[in-house]
């Protein structure tokens, strides 16, 4: 999913390959970017569910919508949109305004 | 008087600017030049608004820096508030002003006042979103937030893509999606005529994505995320009409339908509204000067009517340069003078069929006469027979541009590229380019590299006998070389014969714009308008 090289902008720059976890398992991305943006390189979708158990996932981009929240570093409604990644985080699916299914 | 004991002094600024994006940069620009203490206070982690987003050439004259691509606007903005001492904070969201200019601002999860004697409203505009069953499912997005994962984060939003809304949102970034190597099934719009300008649907069509207009989406399909699309055209009750339904496989859907304005600020402030839908939504009242019903408070930019970025920025001049004077750091004349000069050049922008008063009416004519094309405005593509009706287009010998650019856009580009005067505009930007024949075009291509619309191509049918030699505009990786063999496509993004690539001229002058020779038969010549790699490496 990552453009390396674009037509217009060229070569892509990014920060430092760090190393988090989404729910338990490693995941590679690049430091400073938007959490989501590592998280839709890993093909990953769905970032919550709704407390009625519908999926979501990034919508807006920009941090306006909050479709995008997940329980990262253990604090649920994160904007994984607009919240640069750093090395180490721990970032979960959120079930309504927490980690676990109701 | 906030602070506990010996704590909290507010601090104060001449003139507090809320939102850093092109309004707002260019207001607090003009308000420091005049000697005003400014800060400029966003929400985002970065500057510049949307202008980072935007990776297409400007439209305008010279004076709006047209064929400039937006990055590079928003770049040089950032340089000159930063030289001329504007304070730009960061990670900063206003959540309330308050009677005496007091603003209230969220800094990491607390609560700051700051006190200005001025305030500047250009906290711009966010996207309209349409509800259909199953518009919640994760990979349906907004076309800016497709805008911001490819052009400032280097990924791409799917790979298989529907765009609903034809807006110049819509089309822009549809375009923009195949540049980052994404497929566009389609662009479909429940209006029976394409929004945007001609030149932006043109430049997508002819890659080969069908228009659907008077479509909408039926649903989204998927389970936990989207895995299909379907839909269906609708009647004058905007009903699905049963029988036309469509299914595409796409993994993302990108709405572009509409901007409102984000006004809540000026609401909550007291100013005068009104809803107002041309505006595009609940906008407030205010002057010729951009100022509100509150005495020393202003607004540019989309929250005060949804345009474009060119003339958000001369609106934040406009708002600047008031709230200079009503500080008493200039005098009205002075003031007046200035202004006039913004106006004229914002009056120009504001010309043409796209003119913010003439939304959703039907123009069947251009200002010179000419009849616009009925297949352009429904298929996004002129059909061939169309073509030659417009001043722009001339069948000549030797090598000569064909403008294909038929709709009054604010626009002059190509005028000011010609070494030989060959293309004329004249003083009104909106009108039609005129392809003057009599002057000697040399083949330099600056014209094409420089029309933001990408609507001029170089034909030459005498170079050698049996084939014409046509030259476009090309924006893709990877980048084809001479003796490359591929397909013509026509302006519908049909294949039409085969084309062999002479020659690839790429210059800085050009910026990213690649001008491409292709050679096909010569009855080809005024319908190839694309080139098509035979092995499409992905990238």
């Amino acid at each position: 999913m990552r453009i390396e090289k674009h037509p217009i902008l060229g070569d892509i720059v990014k920060g430092k390959k760090v190393l988090f976890t989404m729910d338990g398992k490693d995941i590679e991305g690049f430091e400073g970017e938007p959490i989501s943006v590592a998280l839709k390189a890993a093909g990953l979708m769905v970032h919550r569910h709704t407390k009625k158990g519908s999926p979501r996932g990034v919508f807006c981009a920009i941090g306006r919508c909050t479709d995008c929240v997940m329980v990262v570093n253990g604090k649920a409604n994160v904007r994984t949109c607009v919240t640069p990644l750093m090395s180490g985080m721990v970032v979960q699916t959120q079930y309504g305004v927490s980690t676990k299914a109701i | 008087m906030y602070g506990k004991k010996g704590g909290y002094r507010m601090k104060r600024y001449d003139l507090i600017v809320i939102g850093a994006g092109p309004a707002g940069l260019s207001a607090a620009i003009e308000g420091a030049k005049k000697g005003l203490q400014v800060a400029v206070f966003d929400e985002n982690e970065k500057p510049g608004g949307q202008l980072f987003k935007q990776i297409h050439k400007f439209f305008g004259s010279k004076e709006h820096q047209a064929k400039i691509r937006g990055y590079k606007i928003g770049d040089e903005l950032l340089k000159k508030a930063q030289s001329i001492g504007v304070e730009v904070i960061l990670n900063a969201v206003v959540v309330g002003i308050y009677p005496f200019k007091e603003v209230t601002i969220n800094i990491e999860d607390k609560i700051v006042h700051y006190k200005a004697d001025a305030i500047i409203v250009a906290t711009g505009a966010s996207e309209n979103m349409i509800n259909f069953k199953g518009w919640t499912l994760p990979g349906v997005i907004g076309a800016g937030a497709a805008q911001t994962m490819m052009n400032l984060h280097g990924i791409k939003p799917g790979q298989k893509i529907l765009m609903l809304g034809s807006g110049n949102v819509g089309l822009v970034v549809g375009y923009q999606l195949l540049q980052a190597g994404c497929e566009l099934v389609a662009i479909i719009d429940a209006a029976p005529r394409i929004g945007g300008y001609g030149v932006h649907a043109a430049k997508v069509a002819r890659t080969g994505v069908p228009f659907y207009m008077q479509h909408t989406i039926i649903e989204a399909e998927g389970d936990s995320c989207i895995r299909g699309v379907s839909i269906g055209k609708v009647d004058e009750k905007w009903c699905i009409i049963p029988g036309t339904e469509k299914h595409f496989d796409v993994d993302t859907i990108c709405l572009a339908v509409g901007l409102s304005p984000m006004s809540q600020l000026l609401k909550m402030a007291g100013c005068d509204m009104e809803e107002n839908p041309a505006k595009g939504g609940t906008v407030p009242l205010c002057n010729k000067y951009g100022e509100t019903s509150v005495h020393g408070l202003y607004v540019a930019g989309d929250v005060s009517g949804i345009e474009e970025a060119s003339s958000a920025m001369i609106e934040g001049r406009i708002s600047g340069i008031a709230a200079a004077c009503y500080l008493g750091y200039m005098d009205e004349e002075e003031m007046e003078k200035e202004i006039g000069q913004q106006e004229a050049s914002l009056n120009s922008l504001r010309q043409g069929m796209f003119a913010p008063g003439k939304k959703g009416q039907e123009i069947k004519t251009t200002d010179e006469g000419y009849d616009v094309s009925i297949n352009l405005l429904e298929k996004g593509y002129m059909a061939d027979e169309e073509v030659e009706n417009y001043p722009g287009v001339k069948r000549v010998s030797g090598i000569h541009p064909v403008i294909e650019c038929t709709q009054n856009i604010p626009c002059n580009p190509c005028q000011d590229s010609c070494v030989k005067n060959c293309i004329l505009i004249g003083n009104n930007i909106t009108s039609l380019p005129v392809y003057d024949e009599s002057s000697r075009c040399i083949g330099c291509g600056m014209c094409v590299a420089s029309c933001s619309g990408q609507s001029i191509f170089l034909l030459d049918d005498d170079k050698e006998e049996g084939f014409s030699h046509i030259t476009i505009p090309y924006e893709f990786l990877p980048l084809p070389k001479e003796g490359d063999m591929g397909i013509a496509l026509d302006r519908s993004g049909v294949a039409i014969g085969q084309a062999e690539v002479i020659e690839v001229k790429s210059m800085k002058a050009f910026d990213h714009t690649h001008l491409l020779t292709m050679k096909v038969k010569n009855d080809m010549g005024m319908k190839a308008r694309f080139f098509k790699q035979l092995k499409e490496v992905s990238l």
